[in-house]
C-alpha cells in the first residue's frame, strides 16, 4: 500500500513539474512583455496559408501571441464556420471567409470599424488592398473581413509547347498564325485542337469540382459571350442571363470539354494539377487560382516548373473577364480575444509579410506586393494578375447562392457533357435560379 | 427440431428477481439507465423534431429562427431533388445489399470447412471492413480515375477504351454501389459464417444420410436455420447504408449532377450547404422514420421467429 502511494505521489510531482516547466516555456521568450494570448484560426488548406505558418514564431516572439491554426479544405472550412461561430460563443478568433460565403456570415463578424487598434503592428489600411479585391470583405456597404489574397482566374500556358519549333511550324502550316500563348478563344480551341489531335498533350484542362468552381466557370463564359447571371438592381437580385449568349457560351466549352483530358467531367483541383503538372503529356492550356501557383512551380511535385507562361484569360467574342476566388479574415463578434485576433489579422496583412509570402510564390491582396517591379522578373505570373485584374469578375454573392450553384452545377455539367441540349441546360438554369430567388423573397 | 437460444423465459427472470429481494419498486434501479437512453436517444430527436418545425439558417447561429410548423415537411415534399435523394438512397440500400449478402452467404458455405490456411483466408476476407470509408472512398475514386487508375489501365491493356467512370452518372452510381460491395460484404460474411457454424452438424449430417441434395440441404436446412442471422445482418446493414456519407462525398460529392447525391448527401447540403438546418432536421426525421419501419418490421419477423423456436422448444 505504501508503496503504491509513493509512485502516486512521484506521478503527481512529475506532472505538477512539467505543468511548471510548460508554463515556464511559455513565459519565456516575451519580446513585447505583454501578457500570454493564444488564439485560434479556421483557415482554408493551400500553399498560402502553408505559407504563413512558417512565420508565426516571429509574430509569437513579437507580441506573445500564440496562433492555433487549423486548415480544412475550402467546403469543410465553411461547414465548420457554421457550426462553431454563432452570436454569442465561437470556437475561432479568426476565419477565413471566401468571397462567396461573405454574406452568409457576415451579421456574426465583427465590422471592421470595430476592431481594435494594433499595440504592435498598425491597423490594415484599406487602400493598401487591391480595389478589385477589397469589396469582396464587405457585406451591404460595412466591411466585416480583410481580403488577404488576391485569387483570381490567371492563365497558364505551357511554354515548352509553345516554344516547341517542330510545332511551331506545324502549327503555323495548318493555321496561319503563330503558335503562343492564346488571346482569344477561337485562338484556344484551335491551339488547344492542335495539340489534342497530334497527341501531344490535351487541349484544355476544365474545372468541374465542386458547386462554386462549376459557377466560376460558368460565368467565365458568360462574362466572356457578354452576359451577367444575377444582377443586384432595385434593391433585388434579378437573373438577367441572355439566354442567347449563354448557350453560346455553354456550348464553346462544350469544344473544350472536347480536347480536354479523360475525366473532364469531374476535374477538381487534384486532378487539374495532375493532369497540368505530373503527366507526362500534361494539358496545353487553362486558368489556375494563383494561390496554387506554388505547387506548380514547386520542381519536386511539378514537371512543368519554370515552364509556364501566365497571362490573363484569353478573350471570348465579347471580351476578357478574368473570376475572382478571393479569401477574407474575419473576427467573428463573439470572440473573447478580439484585440489579438486583429493584432494577428494586422501583422499578416503588413507590406513586411506580404514580401515574404510573395517570395514563397504565394499571392498577398497588397497592391504594392502584387505590382512591385523587382518581383515581375522572377514571379512571372504577377504581372499576368494585375493584368487579369483589369477585368475581374465576380460571381453573384447572397445567402441562397448554395442553392443556386448547386443547380448551376447539375445544368452546367449535364450541358457541358450533351446529357443535356444546351439551351435546355440553360432553360433550367435561369428558370430554377429565378425558383430560388422568388422563394427567398427577392 | 427446434433449438432454443435463450437460457431462461421472461418468466424465469422475473422470479429471480423476486427471490433477490426486490421487495419494493424497481422503478429507482432502472432510473439511471432511463436518464442515459433519455439524454442520448430521446432528447437527440425530440430535439432535432423540434429544430425540424423552424425556419434556422445556420449561419445566422442560434439567433434567429422563426417557427413554420409542418412548413419544412411541406418544402421537402414539393422538392424534386428531395425525392431524387431517396429514390437513390432506397435504390442503393436494395441493390447493394441482396448482392452482399448473397456474396456473404457463398463464401461462408465454401468456407465454412477445414482447410490448410482456411483461417488466413478466412482473416484477410475480413481485410475490407476495416477500411475507413473514407479512405475506401479515396481509393477508389483514384482507381477509377480514367488516365492514372488502376481500373481504366487493366481495361486499357485489354484494348478496352477508357471509360470515365464517375464521370457518367450511371457509372458513378454504380461505382459507389460497387465501393458499398466491396468494403461491406465481408462484415455480412462474418455474421453468416458465425450463424452458419451454429448450426449443429448432426443436423446437416442427418440430412445428407436421408438423401438431401446440396441445394436442397441449403433451402430446407441451412437457410431457414439460419434466417434468423440472415435478418440480424440485414437490419445491421440496411441500418448501416441509410447512413452512407463519407466514402460517396470523398468519391463523388454527389456528382455528376445529383445522381450520387443519396439522402445523407442531401441532408448534409441543406445544413451545410443551404445553411438551412430546419430543413436538414426534417429530412433527418425523415430519415429516422424510415430507419424504424425498417427496424421494426425486421426485428419482428425475427423476434416472431425466436417466439416459433421458444414454443417448439417447449413443447
Amino acid at each position: 500500500m505504501k508503496s503504491k502511494i509513493s509512485v502516486l505521489l512521484i506521478v503527481l510531482l512529475a506532472v505538477s513539474a512539467m505543468s511548471a516547466f510548460a508554463v515556464g516555456d511559455k513565459d519565456s521568450g516575451t519580446a513585447s512583455g505583454a501578457p500570454a494570448r493564444t488564439i485560434n484560426v479556421l483557415l482554408w488548406d493551400d500553399p498560402y496559408p502553408k505559407a504563413l505558418m512558417a512565420m508565426l514564431p516571429e509574430f509569437t516572439a513579437a507580441t506573445n501571441i500564440t496562433v492555433n491554426i487549423e486548415m480544412l479544405q475550402p467546403p469543410q472550412v465553411l461547414t465548420k464556420t457554421a457550426i462553431s461561430v454563432t452570436p454569442t460563443s465561437t470556437d475561432y478568433d479568426v476565419v477565413g471567409i471566401d468571397e462567396g460565403n461573405i454574406p452568409v456570415f457576415a451579421s456574426l463578424l465583427l465590422p471592421f470599424d470595430s476592431w481594435y487598434k494594433g499595440t504592435v503592428y498598425p491597423k490594415t489600411d484599406p487602400k493598401s488592398i487591391t480595389p478589385k479585391m477589397y469589396s469582396i470583405g464587405t457585406w451591404n456597404g460595412v466591411q466585416v473581413g480583410v481580403p488577404i489574397n488576391g485569387n483570381l482566374y490567371v492563365w497558364m500556358t505551357r511554354k515548352d509547347l509553345i516554344e516547341n519549333p517542330t510545332y511551331k511550324a506545324q502549327f503555323k502550316a495548318k493555321y496561319g498564325y503563330d503558335l503562343g500563348v492564346p488571346k482569344t478563344f477561337k485562338e484556344l480551341l484551335e491551339m488547344g485542337t492542335f495539340f489534342y489531335e497530334n497527341d501531344i498533350a490535351a487541349g484544355f484542362g476544365p474545372f468541374n469540382g465542386g458547386p462554386a468552381g462549376v459557377l466560376s466557370e460558368a460565368v467565365f463564359m458568360w462574362e466572356s459571350f457578354g452576359t451577367k447571371f444575377i444582377d443586384y438592381t432595385g434593391g433585388t437580385y434579378k437573373v438577367v442571363l441572355d439566354q442567347a449568349k449563354a448557350v453560346e457560351g455553354m456550348e464553346f466549352y462544350k469544344k473544350l470539354m472536347a480536347i480536354s483530358p479523360k475525366g473532364a467531367e469531374t476535374m477538381a483541383h487534384v486532378e487539374r494539377q495532375a493532369a497540368f503538372a505530373a503527366d507526362p503529356k500534361g494539358v496545353f492550356s487553362m486558368f489556375i487560382w494563383p494561390a496554387q501557383i506554388a505547387a506548380y512551380e514547386d520542381p519536386a511535385k511539378s514537371l512543368v516548373a519554370g515552364k509556364i507562361a501566365y497571362s490573363a484569360p484569353p478573350a471570348g467574342p465579347r471580351g476578357q473577364a478574368a473570376v475572382t476566388g478571393a479569401w477574407a479574415i474575419a473576427i467573428p463578434k463573439a470572440s473573447k480575444n478580439q484585440e489579438a485576433a486583429a493584432e494577428f489579422v494586422y501583422w499578416w496583412s503588413s507590406k513586411a509579410i506580404a514580401d515574404k509570402l510573395v517570395q514563397a510564390n504565394t499571392i498577398p491582396a497588397r497592391t504594392e506586393t502584387l505590382t512591385n517591379p523587382a518581383y515581375a522578373a522572377s514571379k512571372p505570373w504577377l504581372p499576368a494578375l494585375a493584368d487579369s485584374m483589369k477585368v475581374a469578375a465576380s460571381r453573384p454573392r447572397f445567402k441562397e447562392i448554395g442553392q443556386v450553384q448547386d443547380v448551376v452545377k447539375k445544368y452546367w455539367v449535364m450541358g457541358i457533357t450533351g446529357a443535356m441540349p444546351t439551351n435546355e441546360a440553360i432553360r433550367m438554369i435561369v428558370k430554377e435560379t429565378n425558383d430560388i430567388l422568388q422563394k427567398a423573397g427577392y | 427440431m427446434t433449438f432454443s437460444r435463450r437460457p431462461a423465459t421472461s418468466q424465469t427472470g422475473r422470479v429471480a428477481l423476486r427471490r433477490s429481494g426486490g421487495q419494493g419498486s424497481p422503478v429507482p434501479f432502472l432510473v439511471p439507465a432511463l436518464l442515459i437512453v433519455f439524454a442520448v436517444l430521446i432528447f437527440p430527436i425530440v430535439f432535432s423534431f423540434v429544430v425540424s418545425l423552424f425556419d434556422w439558417p445556420l449561419s445566422a447561429g442560434g439567433g434567429q429562427r422563426r417557427f413554420v410548423g409542418a412548413g419544412n415537411y411541406k418544402d421537402l415534399v414539393m422538392d424534386k431533388e428531395f425525392w431524387n435523394s431517396l429514390r437513390l438512397q432506397l435504390g442503393f440500400i436494395f441493390i447493394a445489399i441482396p448482392l452482399e449478402l448473397v456474396l456473404g452467404l457463398a463464401a461462408a458455405l465454401l468456407l465454412n470447412r477445414e482447410f490448410q490456411g482456411g483461417r488466413v483466408v478466412r482473416a484477410l476476407i475480413l481485410l475490407p471492413v476495416f477500411f475507413l470509408p473514407v479512405v475506401s472512398g479515396m481509393t477508389w475514386r483514384f482507381m477509377l480515375q480514367p488516365r492514372y487508375g488502376a481500373l481504366n489501365n487493366f481495361l486499357l491493356s485489354l484494348g478496352a477504351p477508357e471509360i470515365t467512370w464517375l464521370g457518367h452518372p450511371t457509372f458513378a452510381y454504380a461505382a459507389i454501389i460497387v465501393q458499398d460491395i466491396w468494403r461491406m460484404w465481408p462484415f455480412v460474411f462474418m455474421l453468416l459464417y458465425a450463424g452458419l457454424a451454429g448450426i449443429p452438424s448432426d443436423v446437416l449430417e442427418a440430412a445428407e444420410i436421408d438423401g438431401a441434395t446440396f441445394w436442397k440441404r441449403l433451402f430446407l436446412v441451412i437457410l431457414p436455420l439460419m434466417y434468423p442471422t440472415i435478418l440480424t445482418a440485414l437490419l445491421l446493414r440496411i441500418i448501416d447504408a441509410l447512413r452512407i456519407f463519407s466514402e460517396v462525398y470523398v468519391m463523388t460529392e454527389g456528382g455528376p449532377g445529383m445522381s450520387t447525391t443519396l439522402f445523407s448527401l442531401y441532408t448534409h447540403r441543406q445544413a451545410f450547404g443551404y445553411m438551412k438546418v430546419g430543413m436538414a432536421s426534417a429530412m433527418a426525421m425523415f430519415l429516422l422514420t424510415i430507419s424504424v419501419i425498417f427496424a421494426v418490421t425486421l426485428v419482428r419477423k425475427n423476434m416472431s421467429l425466436e417466439k416459433l423456436e421458444d414454443q417448439g422448444g417447449n413443447r
